[in-house]
């Protein structure tokens, strides 16, 4: 391997040009190939049993997320303006060609059957809008009378009306919200103001918005880390150096990607984050022992001091990587593909990373010649074994004072254990924008006004059994659990099955008196009602609540909020429900993305831990083989742990909730941690060959090891503060918990790990033995 | 006179006598093809057990099987049709009363479990007829003079020669965009309808599967509507069917819903 290495540094040029022309071809690719994937569904697994159901039961219902277009007029909406306007908007949407007119849902297109003295009244509410004073009157009080209509397409209040038009899955863009957008503006005037809002909004503003604000932060990034290591390194040249390698494998890891036609996800941003955490490490190691060695040796030449760093430096740098691509590959454990593809493609940009770094880094030193020289006083007092006064001081005080550390590190150990208990899981899209943004503030406008911009669906399946939603029993139960869950969940706004019309249809025959709003007795009836709103309504509304047997149900349910406390507050309500409805052989599913998206989250939580504690055993294997030692494996996993618990503790404590972006954070806990401890054994062990003195090794390794260590933390600590300033609050997230797991793995390893393989005497106990003999 | 026209199957398409003029001495007009169709002789009354089955698109069915009597007045068409099938709305009746003037339908609905004949307003003449994928317009008098009729081309297919005639609704908010009528040259039967929506597009098929003599009367007994966006479909099946019995007025009334067949 050294042989090679050095070998290599001979063709330097070649290297160099090698590099470079696959990169080309990469970049290449990423130009031909590069796509952005938007649609959530695709992000979820398609063979899970929750998602085949859901799919299904979509399709049978026809199930889509809304966008939801609302009209305000503080004054009232029942003037001719404001429903001209909503007649104009409702046939505007109708002939958008991504919206299919019969999706398109408003005061303008719904039908109001009503009850009379003698019979029945099917009509729209206007089709002309209304201008005398008489008809808008009788608008109004036809539109109060019909619970159907008032309180879901009306607000209570009478100042808001809206257009709800489903759409497909895979049919939002930023053009066509843009287009939504510009022909809802169009029509506001004074008094007239128009929202949109919607799941497929939020959702797709999402999938945007972050990656597009990683694109404008990450070269912000680059540049403060770029200053940083600067200012560390001493040396331009070696800066350049080693954000080329981060800057490299970056594109290799894209251009893979692309090449083998990836779409780029949502958690694929995450990719770059981990690289330049990752990438800049082997760097900063290696500069740091070339500054060590030149600062020793000033007369050396170039490929002497080169040679030097290959010889003591090549096996930490293959050992941290390795390790850190294992962390990685454990992903593949995770269900949802978007994490399998970052787990291997960040694993292979690691790789990537530590081939630029042990080739590329040394050919580019080749040319562009060493850093300056800072030689080195040999006389002077440095108050201990190395060449720096900080690092002798500093081990020394870790080593005399080690109950400090261990002591420290019980408690915290104690505090992130009940910081995580308080931990919650979020897959709220919502939560994840500001909290002033317009997606927010338009959908609680929306949710003050209505009855919830989300939605979760309730497929009771009577398996077979045909008519089965034809007896009042069941109805009735139905009802029962709907005005339950309306009644004690605020958050709940609206609920709505088969039930509502059957209620309404009795209300309407009986002349729409009061008391027949309820589920009649007889199973005849409730047929003959069915089949008399088919004979007058539309039959297609009853398409969207039950089948064709009337052997599956679909009851919706409008929440006020998306998070995961609301959806389970909802669903732990519906659950008590579950043995009633198990009597008549029905069992309960659901369906629709607010609950795809409350299961997607935990599988991603559920993978994440899987490989959490996977990719925590394979480390501790592959640190105890590497040193032939059991004891260094569990001392070196040590700074990890400790990483991992602060993270999720300080989450907890924060009432940061867990959700796709915060839980693959642990993946960089593992990734950094292990890259600190890997390097700090190395040198450790190299300088205990040395000496009998477990200070003088300590006292090196901090020297050498332990100020890359902090170069490397600082560098990555003010590249990832910058994240705080996002605008997308994901990603200032991000920007702090990558900032403390670098912090926390630093401190671990210089303090408690420290400590931990001072106290194990590993390395000396042989030494020991031969003294005392 | 909207629901009489299920007996009759579909009236804008359909019959020609057998004893339509076979011979066209010269070229016809795309108006005048419409014409003859709409000219054709149907009876004064006629009974009939209708079966119409409704068929989404995964597969399931809902059958209904309704007997119903219609009779022409002259300036009112009236039906009545009880529901034999499925079990839980038998005896369900509906009768329509359909008049030549602007005026709309009168319609009622008897329900047997609620025991009341009640009085249905629809202003709605776009509406779909009992969940099927005819619209109630589909099923009525489309008058010639509505459409602007062209003769598209003319066609054989399987030995039987077509006239193809393409309809414009001269009302442009109407339902369809345009209808392409597929009519025999020897009876003037209709037999096959294609529905373009608003937008131009393709939106449903009508096929005649099936027509028979009866009484002197050609009779469409076997239809198929296929709506080829939502992939919905149904069909229509007359049994039974008896023309000019002499059914008497005194069938059409609510008392007579009440009491069933």
């Amino acid at each position: 391997m050294e042989k090679l290495l050095n070998k290599l540094l001979d063709y330097k040029w070649w290297t160099m040009l090698v590099i470079l022309l696959i990169s080309a071809y990469f970049v290449f690719e990423m130009r031909q190939n590069t796509r952005m994937e938007t649609n959530l569904d695709k992000y979820m697994p398609q063979d899970h049993p929750a998602f085949i159901y859901s799919d299904k039961a979509e399709s049978w219902f026809n199930i889509k997320d809304g966008i939801i277009i609302a009209i305000e007029n503080k004054k009232g909406i029942f003037n001719t303006q404001t429903l001209d306007t909503l007649k104009q908007l409702t046939k505007r949407f109708q002939k958008f060609p991504e919206i299919d007119k019969d999706d398109v849902t408003s005061l303008y297109t719904a039908d109001n059957i009503i009850g009379t003295e003698d019979g029945m009244d099917v009509k729209r509410f206007f089709k002309r809008v209304p201008k005398s004073p008489e008809k808008l009157a009788e608008l109004k009080k036809n539109v109060e009378n019909n619970e159907m209509v008032f309180g879901r397409l009306v607000s209570t209040d009478e100042t808001v009306t809206v257009i709800i038009a489903e759409i497909d899955d895979d049919v939002f863009s930023q053009e066509f919200y843009k287009k939504i957008l510009k022909t809802a503006q169009a029509s506001e005037t004074d008094d007239i103001r128009i929202y949109v809002a919607g799941r497929p909004i939020v959702e797709g503003t999402m999938a945007l918005l972050g990656p597009e604000d990683m694109k404008r932060m990450v070269p912000i990034v680059l540049l403060v880390i770029f200053i940083v290591l600067f200012i560390t390194l001493r040396s331009f040249k070696g800066t350049l150096i080693t954000l080329g390698v981060v800057f490299f494998s970056t594109i290799w890891a894209f251009g893979l990607m692309a090449a083998v036609n990836i779409p780029i996800y949502a958690v694929s941003t995450m990719i770059p984050v981990m690289l330049i955490a990752i990438g800049v490490a082997d760097g900063i190691h290696l500069y740091s022992h070339l500054h060590t060695f030149i600062d020793h040796n000033p007369t050396a030449s170039k490929k002497e001091a080169i040679q030097d760093m290959l010889q003591h430096m090549w096996k930490p740098v293959v050992m941290t990587s390795i390790t850190t691509a294992v962390g990685f590959i454990s992903l593949l454990t995770s269900q949802v593909y978007p994490v399998k593809y970052f787990g291997i493609f960040t694993a292979f940009g690691v790789m990537v990373a530590m081939a630029f770094s042990l080739v590329f880094l040394p050919a580019g030193i080749m040319i562009f010649g060493l850093p300056k020289a800072r030689p080195i006083d040999p006389d002077e007092d440095k108050g201990g074994h190395s060449h720096s006064r900080i690092a002798n001081n500093f081990a020394a005080a870790v080593i005399k004072y080690k109950y400090v550390s261990v002591i420290g590190t019980a408690v915290i150990i104690v505090l992130s254990v009940i910081g995580m208990q308080k931990i919650w899981i979020n897959s709220s899209f919502l939560d994840k924008f500001e909290k002033d943004s317009d997606i927010v503030q338009t959908d609680n406008f929306i949710n003050e006004h209505f009855g919830g911009t989300s939605t979760i669906n309730l497929i009771l399946d009577a398996e077979g059994k045909k008519d089965t939603f034809k007896n009042p029993d069941v109805l009735k139960l139905v009802d029962k659990m709907q005005k339950d869950v309306d009644s004690t969940l605020y958050v709940v706004g609206n609920t709505f099955s088969l039930a509502d019309y059957i209620n309404r249809m009795n209300k309407v025959m009986n002349a729409d008196k009061e008391e027949f709003n309820t589920i009649p007795d007889s199973k005849n009836m409730i047929a003959q009602y069915l089949l008399l709103y088919e004979m007058s309504g539309d039959p297609e509304n009853l398409n969207k609540v039950v089948d064709y047997d009337y052997e599956k149900l679909n009851v919706t349910f409008q929440l006020k909020s998306d998070n995961s406390k609301a959806i389970n507050s909802a669903l732990d309500v519906i659950h008590k429900y579950e043995d009633d409805f198990k009597k008549y052989g029905i069992t309960m599913n659901y369906a629709g993305s607010g609950y795809k998206g409350l299961v997607f989250t935990d599988l991603i939580l559920e993978g994440q831990i899987m490989s959490l504690i996977l990719s925590l055993i394979i480390i501790i294997v592959l640190l105890s083989i590497m040193f032939r030692n059991i004891g260094i494996g569990l001392i070196g996993s040590v700074p990890i742990i400790i990483t991992a618990l602060i993270s999720f503790g300080i989450m907890g404590f924060l009432g940061i909730p867990l959700n796709t972006t915060t839980a693959l954070l642990s993946s960089i806990a593992i990734g950094i941690g292990i890259d600190y401890a890997v390097h700090f054994l190395e040198q450790y062990r190299h300088n205990a060959s040395n000496t009998n003195d477990k200070l003088v090794a300590a006292q090196k390794t901090m020297a050498h090891s332990g100020k890359a260590i902090i170069y490397n933390a600082i560098v990555v600590i003010a590249g990832f503060l910058v994240l705080l300033f996002s605008v997308f609050p994901p990603n200032r997230e991000l920007g702090a918990l990558v900032s403390l797991n670098m912090f926390t793995s630093f401190v671990g390893t210089l303090t408690i790990m420290l400590v931990l393989l001072y106290m194990s005497n590993i390395y000396f106990k042989k030494k020991k033995k031969k003294i005392t003999k | 006179m909207k629901t009489l026209k299920i007996t009759l199957a579909t009236a804008v398409i359909l019959l020609a006598g057998g004893l339509a003029n076979r011979m066209t001495a010269q070229q016809l007009t795309g108006r005048e093809i419409i014409e003859k169709v709409y000219n054709l002789p149907t009876g004064e009354d006629q009974t009939s057990d209708l079966t119409m089955t409704l068929i989404n698109k995964s597969g399931s069915e809902r059958v209904r099987k309704i007997k119903q009597f219609t009779r022409d007045f002259g300036n009112v068409e009236k039906s009545i049709m009880f529901f034999t099938a499925p079990a839980d709305v038998k005896n369900t009746s509906f009768m329509n009363w359909s008049y030549d003037s602007d005026k709309p339908d009168d319609q009622w609905i008897y329900l047997p479990a609620l025991k009341k004949v009640k009085r249905i307003s629809s202003d709605s003449k776009s509406d779909y007829f009992m969940g099927s994928d005819f619209t109630y317009d589909d099923l009525g008098d489309r008058k010639v003079d509505d459409d602007t009729h062209k003769l598209l081309r003319e066609e054989t297919i399987d030995g039987v020669d077509y006239y193809v005639v393409e309809s414009i609704p001269k009302d442009e908010d109407y339902m369809y965009s345009k209808t392409v009528t597929w009519i025999r040259k020897d009876n003037f039967i209709g037999l096959k309808k294609e529905f373009y929506d608003e937008d131009g597009e393709l939106l449903k098929i009508l096929k005649i599967k099936k027509f028979e003599e009866i009484s002197g009367f050609l009779v469409i007994t076997h239809s198929e509507m296929e709506n080829v966006q939502k992939n919905h479909r149904t069909k229509m099946e007359l049994d039974n069917i008896k023309i000019n019995t002499g059914i008497s007025a005194s069938k059409f009334t609510e008392r007579m819903m009440m009491r069933g067949i």
